[in-house]
């Protein structure tokens, strides 16, 4: 009896211990999110060339693709892979169109791929004007140190099924993206760095419109 | 009445389907060795793969796969190109396992037939050698048939491409490949054609193969 109500107490106190710690870490947290978003409001545009590789256990070694992205606020995107696999993503006004190509010319993808890549280009969006805890599919933690990392879990178990977690790298000094980690399980995951990051230089409006 | 002439049509049209008849040369003798596109050792191959499909829709992943010819194992992978894993299954004599399945590949028969499609291109027929011949248009054929009463012709044309014909036990194609002859590399480019309910084309461009070592093969597949 008496080690039953032990064992009782130690839940509990571990359940308060965990409940006061959290929230004195989401009083932190919000205060962090909220300088990022200070920060980030300054970014009007941005543009950087990517690299990509993807780890999965039945590769020996990762496969690597590059490109570049355009972002102009508040929702205007252009991701292009230029290898190894030719293709582009244009998102205006909500509007997100995939473009592959096929033929020796950019087609349209009307196979249903750029309505998955909207929910994700949203979310990215999100992160580059410092919105990394406004999504409800996922709970967002941050790390300070030598770089900003922010951690995304999926809140819903669904999610948790395919992504276990998002870990954004910022850049110490303008609190850009600097590298994004989805981790797909304990052997597959997609690391993306950034490189030659310029913000806030004109870009034209035709890149988010024109695929050639 | 309607209906019934429809089954009527259905059934004419059935009954014409039949294997390609194969005939020898004309000295009536067959003196060629059996095209062999299919890998002799462990291999890792990474594909562009455009799908084509009904009302002119295009679209673009990327497919790895890896084959160990003596266990007739694959071990295979569909990403996008922004790197999400949609789909990841392997296959052995002892049976099938798919570890990640998101829509469009979320049903079992679709991972299904594509494993038996992945098989078709890289593994050669299990079934025995049944006829040797040549095509009416003088390609050189070798058709095996599998134990499920499918039929698997190889041939290889008079430009030097090889292809491979999957047809059902009646003779209809179920699935059409055409190895491009562009290449050293056999798998450089590769052509699929599936007529079934659902008819699709698959054009594969090689993105990598490397030879699997002993030591990285274990490492790749069993833990």
């Amino acid at each position: 009896m008496l080690k039953k109500n032990y064992v009782r107490l130690f839940v509990f106190a571990c359940l308060l211990g965990g409940l006061l710690l959290t929230a004195q870490n989401a009083v932190t947290a919000d205060t962090h999110f909220e300088k990022l978003r200070l920060e980030s409001a300054k970014i009007k545009t941005m543009q950087a060339d990517f690299t990509q590789k993807k780890f999965m256990k039945i590769l020996s070694r990762p496969l690597v693709s590059e490109g570049r992205f355009y972002y102009d606020a508040p929702d205007s995107f252009r991701w292009e892979y230029m290898t190894p696999l030719r293709s582009v993503v244009i998102s205006r006004s909500n509007k997100t169109r995939r473009f592959i190509y096929s033929d020796g010319k950019m087609v349209e993808d009307k196979s249903g791929g750029a309505q998955g890549m909207q929910i994700v280009l949203n979310d990215v969006s999100g992160w580059i004007s410092g919105r990394f805890d406004q999504n409800p599919s996922f709970n967002a933690s941050i790390t300070e140190g030598v770089n900003t990392t922010i951690t995304l879990t999926p809140a819903e178990k669904n999610m948790a099924g395919f992504i276990q977690k998002i870990e954004i790298v910022l850049s110490p000094k303008t609190a850009t993206v600097q590298s994004v980690k989805i981790i797909e399980d304990a052997n597959t995951f997609t690391h993306i760095e950034f490189h030659n990051v310029q913000t806030n230089k004109i870009i034209n409006p035709a890149v988010f419109q024109d695929v050639r | 009445m309607k209906n019934f002439l429809c089954l009527l049509l259905m059934a004419f049209v059935m009954a014409c389907q039949s294997l390609p008849t194969i005939h020898p040369s004309g000295s009536g003798e067959i003196h060629f060795d059996c095209a062999d596109p299919f890998t002799k050792h462990p291999y890792r191959f990474v594909h562009a793969i455009e799908a084509r499909m009904p009302g002119d829709v295009r679209s673009s992943v990327i497919g790895i796969t890896l084959v160990e010819p003596a266990g007739r194992f694959i071990s295979c992978a569909i990403i996008t190109a922004e790197g999400m894993t949609l789909w990841e299954a392997e296959s052995s004599a002892s049976g099938t396992i798919i570890h990640r399945a998101l829509p469009p590949f979320d049903s079992a028969r679709v991972s299904q037939n594509m494993l038996e499609d992945i098989k078709l291109v890289f593994l050669p027929p299990q079934g025995q050698l049944y006829q040797k011949g040549y095509l009416s248009d003088e390609s050189k054929v070798c058709r095996y048939q599998e134990e499920n009463g499918d039929w698997v012709d190889v041939k290889e044309n008079k430009s030097g491409n090889v292809e491979i014909g999957l047809y059902s036990s009646s003779g209809a194609l179920k699935r059409q490949i055409l190895f491009k002859k562009i290449a050293k590399d056999i798998y450089q480019s590769i052509e699929l054609q599936a007529d079934a309910i659902f008819d699709y084309l698959l054009l594969m461009t090689l993105i990598d193969a490397q030879p699997i070592e002993q030591e990285s093969k274990v490492n790749a597949n069993i833990d």
